[in-house]
């Protein structure tokens, strides 16, 4: 790898029948850092993480990790090589107890003895110790969300896909969950790669920000340039609000 | 709690071991026990599938059958004993297994289309051995060597129970270990949200072909006993409605309980029995009424399982003993 990208999107389009939900899209996302991806609803953000996790193929263009095609590789795999993510709509193991859906993560990379100890790892460094014998069922959304990062990072990535990770908190459980990706980032030395509709959230997060709408980049930069450029403040408020 | 796990668990082991001597001069009653094992470890085996990777498999009948074919007919064509046969037996349900799930997986066929496709299997491999004459046939083939315990034809059921016994307690032992292993891990994972479980790693579709396997293996093994019991080979062994209480059994004796399935047929089955045996002559079919009624009023009040209803009365009951123990 010598140009340092744990992650290029090269001209990667995805349509469902007529609608173009990804348009020819490129993006890198360098080694290390934290990035956000933005847009208005239905721009494609989540199109484009299933594209990237290996969910979609994609109809033209290439997903490239760590030097490596990707783009027709399956989830699991690709899961191995370093790259995991949670979901918008959240997708816990219902019938699973939280530290037993950790568990599956782990084995990723470890066998039966060692997966307890780092589910107890991962446990203690999401603070889902009084719950770890819980139902997943019978989590709230602050609590799944937090299953849904422990149980990726018992995968032991490099490269970290958020969904919206903070839809539907409260302000203090945002306050959180931004601790905890901040020491994911710089702890772990994980990648994050955050879709987020929170612009608390992304603004105090990510160094560098794209852009999506209606399925293609309109904007890349550092989150004081995004917030006023014209482009994406006519995007998420329509053309008037420009003057 | 743990001892008492262990004592109970020992008890139980003893429980089975000595029960056909209270019968032993009840034909009856042994063909009863026999029954209600054959169908503990058919629905304990279906658990692996049906139970941990919530996959609704309706084809027990078609592994079922493909044990007790090759099994018989190893018998009557080549003499091999069926000690050995009903090994080859479990491997030919497996091949068959493979052949099947490869492209069932490979298409993500799940839910009603998984449950729908294992169906119509066992009813297209009745028909094909009805068609083949040369192994099946439209009448029944008979076993030779009845009364030989060299060729598994005992001429009572006892020996007949206590294979069942061990079967039991392989499949169960199967089940626990696979529990507790990264593949049951894997397998309840993606029973829960396919998906999901690929993003954290989880091949899906070999987790998936794991287990059809071993259960293909176990129900395989169980139908060449099966063929032996019976004394004779028929294409109707390839049965749908067997299929169907298979996992009936599984499903309300409570899914992805190592021990769910065998409390369901041990109480459904020997209920049904009872039913049949009690009823059958005046009112014929009453008792299937009885036990539609009683399986609907069980999904719809205990939907994880009757055994999570002991378990809960069990957990009560004890908790109470211990606090009346320590009170003073
Ligand atoms: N599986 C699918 N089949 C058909 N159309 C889909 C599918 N997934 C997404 N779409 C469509 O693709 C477009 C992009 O959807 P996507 O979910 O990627 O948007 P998004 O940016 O994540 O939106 P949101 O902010 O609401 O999450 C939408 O028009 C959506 O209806
Ligand atoms: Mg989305």
């Amino acid at each position: 790898m010598q140009n340092n990208f744990i992650l290029q999107v090269e001209n990667i389009t995805k349509k469902f029948g007529n609608l173009v939900a990804v348009n020819n899209v490129s993006l890198n996302v360098v080694q290390g850092e934290i990035v956000g991806l933005i847009g208005p609803n239905g721009a494609g953000k989540t199109t484009l993480f299933n594209v990237i996790s290996g969910l979609f193929p994609p109809e033209r263009g290439r997903v490239i990790f760590k030097g490596k095609d990707v783009t027709r590789v399956v989830p699991h795999v690709i899961c191995k090589m370093g790259m995991s993510r949670t979901f918008q709509v959240t997708r816990a193991f219902a019938s699973m107890s939280v530290e037993d859906a950790i568990r599956v993560g782990a084995y990723n990379r470890h066998t039966n003895k060692e997966t307890l100890e780092i589910v107890n790892e991962v446990i203690q460094f999401c603070d889902l110790g009084k719950l770890r014998r819980r139902k997943c069922a019978d989590l709230g959304l602050a609590a799944l969300r937090r299953v849904e990062l422990a149980r990726a990072l018992a995968t032991e990535p490099d490269l970290l896909l958020l969904d919206e990770a903070g839809a539907g908190l409260n302000p203090s459980e945002l306050g959180n969950l931004m601790d905890i990706l901040k020491e994911v980032n710089r702890e772990k030395g994980i990648t994050l790669f955050v879709v987020e509709h929170v612009m608390q959230m992304v603004m105090g997060l990510c160094q560098r920000i794209f852009v999506l709408d209606a399925g293609e980049l309109i904007a890349t930069g550092a989150p004081e340039e995004i917030s006023q450029n014209p482009r994406v403040i006519e995007a998420y408020l329509g053309k008037r609000a420009i003057r | 709690m743990k001892n008492l796990r262990i004592v109970s668990l020992l008890f139980l082991i003893l429980l089975v071991l000595i029960l056909p001597f209270f019968f032993r001069s009840n034909q009856y009653g042994m063909i009863l026990l026999t029954t209600i094992l054959l169908y503990g470890v058919l629905a304990t085996a279906w658990n692996i599938i049906g139970g941990m990777a919530g996959q609704l498999d309706l084809a027990a009948g078609a592994y079922l059958g493909l044990g007790a074919f090759t099994t018989g007919t190893l018998l009557l064509r080549f003499n091999l004993t069926p000690w050995i046969g009903i090994f080859v037996g479990g491997l030919v349900a497996v091949l068959f297994a493979i052949l099947v799930g490869l492209p069932l997986f490979r298409f993500k066929v799940k839910e009603v289309w998984y449950a729908l496709s294992s169906s119509a299997l066992v009813e297209v491999l009745r028909i094909a051995f009805i068609m083949w004459e040369k192994i099946g046939g439209p009448v029944e083939r008979y076993l030779p060597n009845y009364g030989s315990a060299l060729y598994m034809r005992f001429s009572s059921y006892i020996p007949y129970y206590y294979i069942m016994v061990i079967l039991l307690f392989a499949s169960l032992f199967v089940n626990y270990w696979i529990s507790r292993s990264k593949l049951g891990y894997y397998l309840i994972a993606l029973g829960d949200d396919e998906d999901a479980a690929e993003v954290l790693g989880v091949n899906v579709r070999s987790s998936k072909l794991k287990a059809l396997v071993i259960y293909a293996f176990i129900v395989g093994l169980t139908g060449g006993v099966y063929a032996c019991i019976y004394g004779f080979i028929h294409p109707n062994f390839f049965s749908s409605p067997l299929s169907t209480e298979v996992a009936i059994l599984g499903i309300v004796g409570g899914m992805g309980i190592t021990y769910g399935p065998l409390v369901g047929a041990v109480l459904l089955v020997s209920m049904r029995e009872l039913l049949r045996a009690n009823l059958g002559g005046q009112l014929e079919s009453l008792y299937l009424v009885i036990y539609s009624v009683v399986l609907i009023l069980i999904v719809l009040f205990r939907p994880r399982g009757i055994t999570t209803l002991l378990q809960d009365t069990f957990n009560k009951l004890f908790s109470r003993w211990v606090r009346n123990n320590h009170a003073e």
